[in-house]
């Protein structure tokens, strides 16, 4: 069994990272990353091409993460393939020992670098999930029969600060109908919002991973000038503490904040576990981990 | 109806270069309507041509010509005869009249003069928007008579996708999330139990192309017998 799944399960608070595949076959610096910290997290997560940008392959980089000492979380978006591919890939993760997935349906291909690429969607986020528990009962999505089945430990996405979030918390009843078994939030900042989404969670558990990222330079600048455009939102407080100041000067605030996020997250039992976003850098993680006590 | 938008002029210009005397073709129907096509497409890039090739010192003789449905046999049928006198035909229709008129030209090369672009409405005159993606498999019964297949850019089945900002669209945040638009819709008719059954993946076998219809009442009068 995955050590993610047990972790959650024995509600023993998980701590994943966010690595960065490249944009190339150089590896080293991700798999660093697995290295320096495979003791110290749960799992390392592996974006399928984030936000439309083609990088290494999400399968080939959670498996060399696997071979570095770490246990993966890889992505899978429905933007890129059919069902086909979807499904002989889902094999093929398995067969590869990769068993937490979190299956997405991905940015658009225009917000990304190829914006001329088809898009494709065949199936949606809820479909897939169908499909990846199709697989684990034996069979494919065509309903014929498998000669060995996966085991994989299903992840999601649900967005709390979204806005309308009735149409949102629809979609998360079909998603955990569908066979998620965890879900992973986007970076939360503002813990009230977090706090006020738990209210519409059903009474059933459902394990909880909350986002908690770093903001570079780049994002404070992006606030700051009022054009902010996430599923989350930034506290006005926040923006006006990091903005005009140097990027190094911001990230090591961003770490403080970050690190203060994750403890009062646990301390509140406002998620089951955390899922960090810090640029896939090592030495920011781990300032990440000092801050929080881990 | 079919949305076009006229080719560029240059584009045209170039496609013709070879010929001495073409026959514009415009169609009375879709692309008259959306501006891209019909009689005063035609006598406007009739001029248009004229002018640009008469500053070149350079003659090319012009026919124009509307036809009620350049997509139907009945209209079309006519057109044969007088296309015999040209070098080339240039269609102004959309991609569906530019092929039907191709094969029954057979003589002639046929060029297009505008880009099909979507199945769409006249929400004004020179305001078009996409409607249908023509899927074979109609949801808007299921979804507040609002198409998650065209409305999405994704064609999302099961509701939002994670990129909605204040209930608009990831991809262009000037259009509202179709999925928003779902949900309240349904809400105000008292109709959200609709979403609760997860949709099944799309059947896109029936979208093979090239697709057919035949209609019952022709398969009876000419079909084979069932």
């Amino acid at each position: 069994m995955s050590k993610l799944r047990e972790t959650l399960e024995a509600g023993a608070f998980p701590v994943v990272v966010e690595l960065k595949p490249p944009k190339g076959t150089g590896v080293d610096e991700m798999l660093a990353v697995v290295k320096a910290l495979a003791g110290r997290v749960t799992a390392f997560s592996v974006p399928d091409n984030e936000h439309a940008k083609m990088r290494l392959s999400a399968i080939a980089a959670a498996r060399l993460v696997q071979e570095a000492g770490g246990e993966a979380l890889v992505h899978f978006t429905c933007r890129d393939r059919n069902r086909l591919a979807l499904e002989s890939d889902l094999l093929g993760a398995a067969s590869l020992g990769l068993e937490n997935l979190l299956l997405v349906s991905g940015d658009y291909v225009t917000l990304g670098d190829h914006p001329q690429a088809k898009p494709v969607y065949d199936a949606d986020s809820v479909q897939l999930l169908q499909i990846a528990a199709g697989l684990m009962d034996g069979h494919d999505s065509a309903g014929l029969a498998l000669t060995g089945s996966p085991a994989f430990f299903l992840g999601a996405v649900v967005i709390p600060e979204a806005e309308p979030l009735p149409p949102q918390l629809m979609k998360f009843e079909k998603k955990l109908a569908a066979g998620a078994q965890f879900f992973i939030t986007p970076p939360v900042f503002d813990l009230d919002k977090l706090r006020r989404f738990r209210e519409h969670l059903p009474e059933a558990p459902v394990k909880l991973l909350v986002s908690v990222k770093v903001l570079g330079a780049d994002e404070v600048a992006q606030a700051a000038a009022g054009q902010w455009r996430k599923v989350y939102s930034l506290p006005p407080d926040l923006v006006n503490d990091l903005a005009g100041k140097e990027p190094e000067d911001i990230l090591a605030l961003g770490v403080k904040a970050a690190g203060r996020l994750v403890q009062q997250i646990r301390q509140e039992k406002l998620a089951d576990g955390v899922y960090l976003k810090a640029k896939g850098r090592t030495d920011l993680f781990t300032q990440v981990l000092d801050a929080a006590g881990f | 109806m079919i949305i076009a938008e006229r080719k560029p002029f240059a584009e045209i210009k170039a496609m013709l270069a070879p010929y001495k005397k073409i026959l514009i073709v415009g169609c009375g129907t879709c692309v008259a309507v959306c501006l891209a096509g019909g009689e005063k497409e035609v006598g406007l890039l009739a001029s248009q041509l004229r002018l640009a090739l008469g500053l070149e010192d350079k003659r090319l003789e012009i026919g124009e010509i509307t036809v009620e449905r350049q997509c139907d046999l009945e209209f079309l049928r006519p057109l044969c005869d007088f296309t015999a006198d040209y070098d080339a035909i240039v269609s102004m229709a959309c991609g569906a009249g530019v092929q039907f008129l191709n094969q029954l030209c057979s003589l002639h090369p046929v060029f297009p003069a505008v880009n099909t672009t979507f199945i769409g409405v006249n929400n004004a005159v020179g305001h078009y928007t996409e409607a249908c993606r023509a899927c074979h498999n109609c949801y808007l019964g299921i979804t507040g008579g609002i198409c998650p297949v065209t409305m999405c850019p994704k064609g999302l089945l099961n509701g939002p996708c994670g990129g909605t900002v204040n209930g608009h669209c990831e991809v262009d945040p000037e259009k509202e999330c179709a999925w928003s638009r779902i949900y309240h819709r349904l809400e105000l008719e008292g109709r959200l139990d609709n979403l609760r059954e997860i949709l099944p993946l799309h059947p896109h076998n029936r979208t093979t192309t090239p697709g057919t219809v035949i209609h019952p009442a022709y398969k009876r009068r000419y079909g084979p017998n069932e």
